[in-house]
């Protein structure tokens, strides 16, 4: 029901981006004085990204966009912005933070936002940043991360894996978003396959804000434990606060987990160690 | 879903009474034996058992581990009983002046598991408000008797396993050498809808660490750990 409310929501602010980005069309090629000035007429990109006017413009009608959307269908967009993992915001945050952290050699341990212990050696959390680093090397004393995101890991927390001795699994998900995008069962199986192997533990594992990936990997290994449903969305919940997704937890609901099963008791990991 | 079969009977079942009407009751009484004795030869042939029914466990309210053998919660209740027996406990931490249920203690009693009280105001007697915090007093015995590891595997809770389990909780990550903003995070993950207490909070940051004495042949390994 949501759903199409959505849906139409969404359809609508496209067409009126679209609307707006064929008007914008429009003014380039009136003023054909400056496509021969840029060389290149067929870049509307280009064109629009190298005039400050045209480009403010954009950004304007862009904002604009973003407005309506908020206001029609707030929650998607920005749950979304949320999960995705933005390179550059962790690239500056971590910056920071190693300007600070040098100036003011510490004592104390900082755990990555959303941290958590799991079960045995199993920890969860949100995407590590170098002030983390010294967390999970000391005091987790992982033997494995296992991150839940397609996109490449960041060259810094690679170099840091490396000298730690930590081995990287990925297991890329994109989440379950709306309408109609789900993690297949099969990744989620993968992924426990990893995290359940006591060869890899201790092992961490994280997505970008440790709240719906990791919170559906969390959910499964809660089912394997045999927990009632409403306990595993309660917890679900207390972790992907204020931003829970009914959509996740009809995927941890509906997970087949007889694969893993079969596999997890010929390799004798079950029951999971508390 | 575990009864393979059996589903087809019920929607004759649904059928029938939905075409139900005093005329002819007494055709459905028969039909509905056939299927309740599974006595034809289809019902032999196709009810089968895949498996029992699934039994599920149920942690307490704000169940949490914390770190390893070490776990946090609510009040537990007979539902969660099953669930704690896998704990393995050896004791439990009662953050709170009153009695917790007697089905608790009877449970305690059973499987030999130590209630350990912490008053929150010793002088309070029966009065204990469920909003008064806890005094530095029995914050302390409750993390002397976390940092012992004879007392392990340990359960620490509360009424809801908020407010004075994260209090408790709160100051161990002090010791832990955890930075505040994390413990307040962690704190806050638990309290709800309602959200923290700046008191809690303000306890928290207040509170000496080295009042806490730790023997560290008995501390756990991820506390020793910790105080590297």
């Amino acid at each position: 029901m949501t759903g199409s409310n959505n849906e139409t929501g969404e359809a609508s602010a496209i067409d009126s981006l679209i609307e707006n980005e064929a008007e914008i069309i429009r003014l380039i090629q009136k003023d054909v004085s400056m496509l021969r000035d840029n060389g290149n007429g067929n870049d509307i990109h280009r064109i629009i990204n190298e005039d400050k006017i045209l480009k403010g413009e954009f950004e304007h009608i862009l904002q604009r966009f973003h407005d309506n959307c908020k206001r029609e269908d707030g929650q998607l967009l920005e749950e979304d912005e949320e999960d995705l993992f933005d390179k550059d915001e962790h690239m500056t945050k971590s910056e920071e933070k190693r300007e600070f952290q040098s100036e003011a050699q510490q004592e104390e341990v900082i755990p990555p936002e959303n941290f958590s212990h799991v079960a045995g050696e199993i920890y969860r959390s949100s995407f590590p940043r170098v002030e983390n680093f010294q967390f999970l090397q000391t005091r987790l004393k992982l033997k494995s991360i296992l991150v839940l995101i397609p996109e490449e890991y960041p060259a810094e927390n690679k170099e840091f894996l490396e000298k730690s001795g930590i081995k990287l699994y990925q297991v890329g998900m994109s989440g379950n978003k709306e309408p109609f995008v789900n993690i297949p069962s099969d990744l989620l199986t993968k992924a426990l396959e990893i995290v359940l192997n006591p060869d890899h533990q201790p092992v961490l594992i994280h997505c970008n804000r440790g709240k719906h990936r990791t919170g559906c990997l969390i959910g499964c290994i809660r089912k394997l434990q045999n927990w009632s449903l409403t306990m595993i969305f309660d917890e679900y919940r207390r972790f992907a606060f204020p931003k829970a997704r009914a959509l996740d937890q009809q995927f941890i609901e509906m997970y087949d987990d007889k694969e893993i099963i079969t596999l997890a008791n010929k390799k004798n990991w079950l029951p999971i160690q508390w | 879903m575990s009864l393979a079969g059996v589903n087809d009977d019920n929607y004759s079942n649904k059928s029938n009474l939905c075409e139900n009407t005093p005329f002819d009751e007494d055709v459905d009484e028969e039909e509905d034996n056939i299927y309740i004795n599974e006595e034809t030869e289809l019902g032999r042939e196709h009810v089968l058992i895949a498996h029992g029914p699934q039994r599920r466990i149920v942690p307490p309210l704000n169940f949490c581990p914390v770190e390893r053998h070490l776990y946090r919660s609510g009040q537990p209740s007979p539902v969660n009983f099953p669930f704690l027996l896998n704990l393995n406990l050896r004791t439990i931490i009662w953050l709170a002046n009153e009695e917790p249920q007697d089905s608790l203690l009877e449970f305690c009693d059973i499987h030999n598991i130590r209630l350990e009280f912490a008053a929150i105001n010793p002088d309070g007697g029966e009065d204990d408000n469920p909003w008064d915090g806890l005094t530095e007093h029995s914050i302390i015995n409750a993390l002397q008797t976390i940092v012992n590891q004879d007392n392990y595997p340990l359960l620490v809770c509360c009424g809801m396993g908020r407010h004075r389990t994260g209090t408790v909780i709160g100051c161990l990550r002090r010791i832990m050498g955890w930075n505040l903003a994390s413990v307040s995070e962690e704190y806050r993950r638990f309290t709800g809808s309602r959200g923290g207490r700046i008191l809690v909070e303000l306890l928290i940051e207040a509170f000496d660490t080295n009042l806490v004495k730790i023997d560290s042949s008995k501390a756990p390994s991820w506390l020793l750990t910790a105080l590297e």
